[in-house]
């Protein structure tokens, strides 16, 4: 495919330059069997113009990875279903009217606004699917018999048992606020023995200076008098 | 691809696997054919035709065809080179139509931020990278035809010699020949744009 002529090299090596160009997009893009690899790498060892054409093609390789498409390019809009779905609607009911038993197990499904359109039996149920289907069903026999336990139990029955329910509330209630109460009582009468008593000593304290005073006085009033009586 | 083996049944299924669950009436099994690779075949697309709204256009119609040629798909070839010739041949009617054409542009690509460069570059060296970036998709978009679908299905899309002979229905050495000439072209381009590093020694004259 390249140039006619060839170019044997030295040594071992028996393979001329058309025959390693022929091959050499094999070594370029690691392509080539063990054998022929092997006799490739034998020639470029012992030839150094395809040993550097070589070299130059992998250095343009890396020259080519430097264009990337953009990670934007975006996904393309899933219409295969038909380009007109109210056609393919039709014709989805055409064939499960006609197909009959023939389309037993075919599924017809409207999802993110197309029709799908299945033929055959639907894929089995993986084992998750499985476990969720028996978790549903034991939670509506739980649920069934809670319903059931409900209904045995008469109107009447359930009002005395509310009526009860509320006067133990009620009477909790009043236990709770006599309590209260009597601490209540407690801290104030507490405060009012205090009061009293700081009030007492504040009168006797006025009382005492009061008396002292009426002493000083009185004993002025005897010197005053004791010394009008000398002249 | 590799076929699934028994050891891997039990793993993702192949899609050998997937298309048979979908001939067989499990339109389920398209979807996952389609996650699993339709950002290959848009990044085939984006560099094939050039960045733009007929990417996305492109892919739709690619995919399109796909799930309408699935039902009869015969799987002696790949399902993914099946898929990449549709790719193919929906890129290669645009640009007949002139509705398209192979052309990058500059500006959009100056706004991918991916250019690949090692965590921690300098400004020059980012500048640089985006350079580089820009000047290898327009050498890529310069390439004739028949060259850039084999450069961009091997260096792009990291298909086999053989997956990308069964896409373009063509000799395993055509493929090569084609590669070969194309990457010639790619660095006789960048050395006249001057990228450093790219200077080819000339060929061999024996």
């Amino acid at each position: 495919m390249m140039g006619r002529k060839g170019h044997a090299g030295p040594g071992r090596d028996v393979m001329d330059c058309d025959a390693f160009r022929e091959e050499m997009m094999d070594l370029l893009y690691e392509e080539a069997a063990p054998a022929v690899a092997r006799r490739l790498d034998e020639h470029q060892a012992a030839c150094r113009a395809c040993r550097d054409e070589l070299s130059s093609f992998r250095r343009l390789r890396r020259h080519l990875a430097s264009w990337r498409t953009p990670p934007d390019l975006g996904r393309v809009p899933r219409r295969f279903s038909s380009a007109r779905p109210y056609l393919a609607m039709a014709a989805a009911l055409l064939l499960l009217v006609t197909g009959g038993l023939a389309l037993k197990g075919s599924e017809l499904r409207y999802e993110q606004g197309r029709f799908a359109f299945r033929l055959g039996r639907a894929p089995e149920p993986s084992a998750l699917s499985a476990a969720l289907a028996a978790q549903e069903q034991r939670h509506r026999r739980e649920i069934d018999a809670l319903q059931a336990t409900v209904a045995a139990m008469s109107e009447k029955a359930t009002l005395r048992k509310v009526q009860r329910m509320i006067e133990e509330s009620e009477a909790r209630q009043a236990t709770i606020v006599s309590a209260g109460l009597t601490r209540l009582e407690e801290r104030t009468e507490a405060r009012r023995q205090y009061d009293l008593a700081q009030v007492g000593a504040g009168l006797s304290y006025l009382d005492g200076k009061a008396g002292l005073q009426a002493a000083r006085t009185t004993e002025l009033m005897g010197h005053v008098l004791q010394a009008s009586q000398k002249r | 691809m590799p076929r699934a083996s028994k050891f891997t049944r039990s793993m993702a299924p192949s899609d050998e696997e997937l298309v048979e669950q979908f001939q067989n009436g499990d339109s389920s099994a398209f979807e996952v054919l389609v996650r699993r690779w339709e950002r290959k075949v848009q990044g085939a697309i984006y560099r094939l035709v050039g960045p733009g709204e007929d990417v996305r256009d492109l892919s739709q119609e690619t995919l399109l065809k796909a799930y309408r040629g699935l039902g009869t798909f015969k799987q002696e070839a790949r399902f993914s080179s099946w898929l990449y010739q549709i790719a193919l041949n929906v890129c290669r009617d645009r640009m007949r139509r002139g509705r398209g054409k192979s052309y990058v542009s500059f500006d959009e690509l100056s706004e991918t931020g991916d250019t690949g460069t090692e965590p921690g570059p300098s400004a020059l060296e980012l500048i640089e990278a985006r350079d580089l970036s820009r000047q290898v998709a327009a050498a890529v978009s310069a390439l004739p035809q028949e060259q850039r679908e084999v450069v961009v299905l091997k260096e792009y899309q990291g298909l086999t010699f053989l997956e990308i002979a069964e896409a373009l229905d063509v000799p395993l050495s055509t493929v090569k020949t084609r590669l070969y000439r194309g990457l010639g072209q790619l660095r006789q381009e960048l050395v006249r744009q001057g990228v450093r590093g790219g200077t080819p020694v000339p060929a061999p004259t024996s």
